[in-house]
Protein backbone atom coordinates (compact mmCIF):
# COMPACT_ATOMS: atom_id res chain seq x y z
CA UNK A 1 0.00 0.00 0.00
CA UNK A 2 2.58 2.15 1.15
CA UNK A 3 5.41 1.46 -0.97
CA UNK A 4 7.59 4.63 0.74
CA UNK A 5 9.67 5.16 3.62
CA UNK A 6 10.58 8.39 5.18
CA UNK A 7 13.74 9.32 7.05
CA UNK A 8 14.11 12.56 9.12
CA UNK A 9 18.39 13.20 8.56
CA UNK A 10 20.35 15.64 10.47
CA UNK A 11 23.57 16.43 9.55
CA UNK A 12 26.68 17.36 11.80
CA UNK A 13 29.57 19.23 11.17
CA UNK A 14 33.06 19.74 12.65
CA UNK A 15 32.91 23.50 12.39
CA UNK A 16 29.85 25.44 11.07
CA UNK A 17 31.52 27.98 9.57
CA UNK A 18 32.08 27.98 5.74
CA UNK A 19 29.08 25.47 4.64
CA UNK A 20 26.90 26.69 2.05
CA UNK A 21 23.75 24.73 3.27
CA UNK A 22 21.04 24.71 1.01
CA UNK A 23 18.22 21.99 -0.06
CA UNK A 24 20.21 20.99 -3.19
CA UNK A 25 23.34 20.48 -1.51
CA UNK A 26 22.27 18.61 1.08
CA UNK A 27 20.23 16.39 -1.62
CA UNK A 28 23.33 16.12 -3.56
CA UNK A 29 25.71 15.11 -1.12
CA UNK A 30 23.17 12.07 -0.23
CA UNK A 31 22.97 11.14 -4.15
CA UNK A 32 26.94 11.16 -4.91
CA UNK A 33 27.60 9.13 -1.91
CA UNK A 34 24.43 6.55 -2.93
CA UNK A 35 26.53 6.57 -6.75
CA UNK A 36 29.62 5.95 -5.23
CA UNK A 37 28.95 3.32 -3.29
CA UNK A 38 26.53 1.54 -5.02
CA UNK A 39 27.52 2.85 -8.45
CA UNK A 40 25.06 3.88 -11.81
CA UNK A 41 23.00 1.43 -11.95
CA UNK A 42 22.82 0.24 -8.05
CA UNK A 43 22.78 3.66 -6.83
CA UNK A 44 19.77 4.72 -8.93
CA UNK A 45 16.62 5.83 -6.94
CA UNK A 46 13.71 8.03 -6.71
CA UNK A 47 15.13 10.34 -3.34
CA UNK A 48 13.35 13.14 -2.21
CA UNK A 49 13.46 16.31 -0.17
CA UNK A 50 10.00 16.70 1.19
CA UNK A 51 11.08 19.17 4.08
CA UNK A 52 14.29 20.86 4.96
CA UNK A 53 15.57 23.25 7.85
CA UNK A 54 19.14 25.33 7.47
CA UNK A 55 19.13 26.42 11.12
CA UNK A 56 18.55 22.70 12.50
CA UNK A 57 20.49 21.10 9.45
CA UNK A 58 18.08 18.99 9.70
CA UNK A 59 15.62 17.44 6.49
CA UNK A 60 12.90 14.87 5.71
CA UNK A 61 13.67 12.64 3.12
CA UNK A 62 11.25 10.25 1.20
CA UNK A 63 12.59 6.60 -0.69
CA UNK A 64 10.98 3.67 -1.89
CA UNK A 65 10.70 1.02 0.50
CA UNK A 66 13.08 -1.65 -0.88
CA UNK A 67 15.69 0.82 -1.28
CA UNK A 68 15.63 2.29 2.01
CA UNK A 69 18.72 0.22 3.42
CA UNK A 70 21.21 1.08 0.60
CA UNK A 71 19.80 4.74 1.23
CA UNK A 72 20.97 4.17 4.99
CA UNK A 73 24.00 3.10 4.07
CA UNK A 74 25.27 5.74 2.34
CA UNK A 75 23.71 8.41 4.60
CA UNK A 76 25.99 6.52 7.36
CA UNK A 77 28.85 6.36 5.34
CA UNK A 78 29.06 10.29 4.16
CA UNK A 79 32.05 11.33 5.71
CA UNK A 80 32.70 15.24 4.11
CA UNK A 81 30.09 17.74 3.20
CA UNK A 82 31.59 20.81 1.10
CA UNK A 83 35.46 19.13 2.18
CA UNK A 84 34.14 19.56 5.93
CA UNK A 85 34.38 16.29 8.06
CA UNK A 86 30.69 15.89 8.66
CA UNK A 87 28.29 13.13 9.91
CA UNK A 88 24.68 12.13 8.96
CA UNK A 89 22.40 11.18 12.10
CA UNK A 90 19.01 9.03 10.58
CA UNK A 91 17.12 10.36 13.87
CA UNK A 92 13.83 8.52 12.78
CA UNK A 93 12.69 6.84 10.26
CA UNK A 94 9.19 5.55 9.86
CA UNK A 95 6.32 4.63 7.39
CA UNK A 96 3.94 7.43 7.66
CA UNK A 97 5.47 10.83 6.86
CA UNK A 98 3.07 12.62 9.49
CA UNK A 99 4.99 10.60 12.64
CA UNK A 100 7.94 12.55 12.18
CA UNK B 1 31.82 -28.28 5.86
CA UNK B 2 30.49 -25.76 3.77
CA UNK B 3 31.71 -25.76 0.53
CA UNK B 4 32.94 -22.13 -1.27
CA UNK B 5 30.44 -21.98 -4.64
CA UNK B 6 31.82 -20.52 -7.71
CA UNK B 7 30.54 -19.49 -11.27
CA UNK B 8 32.79 -19.85 -14.19
CA UNK B 9 31.44 -17.79 -17.15
CA UNK B 10 32.50 -17.90 -20.59
CA UNK B 11 33.03 -14.83 -22.42
CA UNK B 12 33.69 -14.42 -26.64
CA UNK B 13 35.49 -11.46 -27.02
CA UNK B 14 34.66 -9.67 -30.43
CA UNK B 15 36.89 -6.89 -31.60
CA UNK B 16 35.53 -4.46 -33.83
CA UNK B 17 37.92 -4.75 -36.48
CA UNK B 18 37.05 -8.22 -37.53
CA UNK B 19 40.98 -8.45 -39.18
CA UNK B 20 42.36 -8.81 -36.25
CA UNK B 21 43.98 -12.23 -35.96
CA UNK B 22 44.87 -12.08 -32.03
CA UNK B 23 44.03 -10.20 -29.01
CA UNK B 24 47.25 -9.27 -27.23
CA UNK B 25 45.34 -8.32 -24.16
CA UNK B 26 46.88 -10.31 -20.92
CA UNK B 27 44.26 -11.56 -18.13
CA UNK B 28 45.35 -8.95 -15.79
CA UNK B 29 44.20 -6.24 -18.34
CA UNK B 30 41.14 -8.02 -18.69
CA UNK B 31 40.42 -8.66 -15.03
CA UNK B 32 41.36 -4.97 -14.11
CA UNK B 33 39.33 -3.64 -16.96
CA UNK B 34 35.95 -5.60 -15.86
CA UNK B 35 36.74 -4.40 -11.96
CA UNK B 36 36.76 -0.98 -13.34
CA UNK B 37 33.43 -1.42 -15.45
CA UNK B 38 31.53 -3.07 -12.08
CA UNK B 39 33.05 -0.09 -10.12
CA UNK B 40 31.38 2.05 -12.93
CA UNK B 41 28.19 0.39 -12.74
CA UNK B 42 27.72 -0.90 -9.29
CA UNK B 43 29.98 1.08 -7.09
CA UNK B 44 32.57 0.09 -4.00
CA UNK B 45 30.01 -2.13 -2.98
CA UNK B 46 29.83 -3.90 -6.14
CA UNK B 47 33.85 -4.22 -6.33
CA UNK B 48 34.14 -5.50 -2.60
CA UNK B 49 31.76 -8.23 -2.91
CA UNK B 50 33.03 -9.84 -6.42
CA UNK B 51 37.57 -9.32 -5.76
CA UNK B 52 36.50 -11.91 -3.38
CA UNK B 53 36.91 -14.79 -5.60
CA UNK B 54 37.12 -13.34 -9.23
CA UNK B 55 39.73 -14.36 -11.40
CA UNK B 56 40.57 -14.87 -15.19
CA UNK B 57 41.19 -18.59 -15.31
CA UNK B 58 41.48 -18.74 -19.11
CA UNK B 59 42.17 -16.52 -21.89
CA UNK B 60 43.03 -17.41 -25.13
CA UNK B 61 44.17 -14.54 -27.81
CA UNK B 62 43.53 -16.45 -30.71
CA UNK B 63 40.41 -17.97 -30.62
CA UNK B 64 39.58 -14.58 -28.56
CA UNK B 65 37.63 -16.90 -25.24
CA UNK B 66 37.89 -16.45 -21.65
CA UNK B 67 36.77 -17.99 -18.63
CA UNK B 68 36.32 -15.64 -15.59
CA UNK B 69 35.60 -17.36 -12.15
CA UNK B 70 33.08 -15.64 -9.62
CA UNK B 71 31.99 -15.92 -6.40
CA UNK B 72 28.71 -18.00 -6.47
CA UNK B 73 26.47 -14.35 -4.97
CA UNK B 74 28.44 -11.98 -7.08
CA UNK B 75 28.54 -13.34 -10.76
CA UNK B 76 25.33 -11.52 -11.06
CA UNK B 77 27.61 -8.28 -11.32
CA UNK B 78 29.56 -9.89 -13.91
CA UNK B 79 27.36 -11.14 -16.15
CA UNK B 80 25.29 -8.06 -16.27
CA UNK B 81 27.76 -5.45 -17.17
CA UNK B 82 29.33 -7.39 -19.88
CA UNK B 83 27.07 -6.27 -22.71
CA UNK B 84 27.95 -2.74 -21.38
CA UNK B 85 31.60 -3.04 -22.16
CA UNK B 86 32.87 -1.66 -25.19
CA UNK B 87 36.76 -2.18 -24.63
CA UNK B 88 38.88 -4.42 -23.46
CA UNK B 89 42.52 -2.27 -23.04
CA UNK B 90 43.32 -0.47 -25.77
CA UNK B 91 40.98 -2.87 -28.25
CA UNK B 92 37.73 -1.69 -29.05
CA UNK B 93 35.92 -5.03 -28.53
CA UNK B 94 31.95 -6.46 -27.74
CA UNK B 95 31.52 -9.32 -25.29
CA UNK B 96 29.30 -12.26 -25.63
CA UNK B 97 28.61 -14.42 -22.54
CA UNK B 98 28.70 -18.04 -24.29
CA UNK B 99 28.13 -19.99 -21.03
CA UNK B 100 28.20 -20.04 -17.39
CA UNK B 101 28.67 -22.99 -15.20
CA UNK B 102 29.59 -24.11 -11.85
CA UNK B 103 32.65 -26.22 -12.61
CA UNK B 104 35.26 -25.45 -14.80
CA UNK B 105 34.87 -28.75 -16.16
CA UNK B 106 31.61 -27.94 -17.46
CA UNK B 107 32.95 -25.00 -19.31
CA UNK B 108 35.95 -26.71 -20.87
CA UNK B 109 33.50 -29.22 -22.55
CA UNK B 110 31.10 -26.44 -23.67
CA UNK B 111 34.65 -24.71 -25.35
CA UNK B 112 35.51 -28.05 -26.84
CA UNK B 113 32.00 -28.32 -28.25
CA UNK B 114 31.36 -24.79 -29.54
CA UNK B 115 35.04 -25.10 -31.26
CA UNK B 116 33.97 -27.92 -32.80
CA UNK B 117 30.83 -26.61 -34.30
CA UNK B 118 33.01 -23.48 -34.97
CA UNK B 119 35.30 -25.63 -36.95
CA UNK B 120 32.51 -27.65 -39.12
CA UNK B 121 31.28 -24.60 -40.40
CA UNK B 122 34.82 -22.78 -41.14
CA UNK B 123 36.45 -26.22 -42.69
CA UNK B 124 34.30 -26.00 -45.78
CA UNK B 125 35.56 -22.55 -46.51
CA UNK B 126 38.50 -22.64 -46.48
CA UNK B 127 40.33 -24.16 -50.05
CA UNK B 128 43.84 -24.79 -49.64
CA UNK B 129 44.89 -27.76 -47.20
CA UNK B 130 47.48 -26.53 -45.62
CA UNK B 131 45.54 -23.56 -44.57
CA UNK B 132 42.89 -26.39 -43.39
CA UNK B 133 45.69 -28.02 -41.31
CA UNK B 134 46.35 -24.50 -39.70
CA UNK B 135 43.10 -23.69 -38.75
CA UNK B 136 42.53 -26.84 -37.54
CA UNK B 137 45.70 -26.82 -35.18
CA UNK B 138 44.99 -23.15 -34.01
CA UNK B 139 41.21 -23.59 -33.07
CA UNK B 140 41.92 -27.06 -31.37
CA UNK B 141 44.64 -25.48 -29.26
CA UNK B 142 43.01 -25.20 -25.84
CA UNK B 143 44.87 -25.81 -23.05
CA UNK B 144 43.41 -25.14 -18.99
CA UNK B 145 46.57 -23.66 -17.41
Amino acid sequence: MNDYIYLDVELKLKEDSSAVLTPAYFQGSIERSLAEFFGEIGGQTELELLKFDCTQKRGILKVPKEFSSKTKAAITLIGRFQDIPCHFAIVKTSDKPLEL
Amino acid sequence: MVRVKNRYIVVRIAPKNTSLSSLYVKEQVLAKCILNHVEKYYGVYGVGLLEHGFRVKYCNDRTKIAILRCSHHSYKFVTSILPLMTSVGDVPAKFNTIYTGATIMQCNKFIIKHQQNFLDRMVGQVVSAKERQEMIKRVIEFDTS
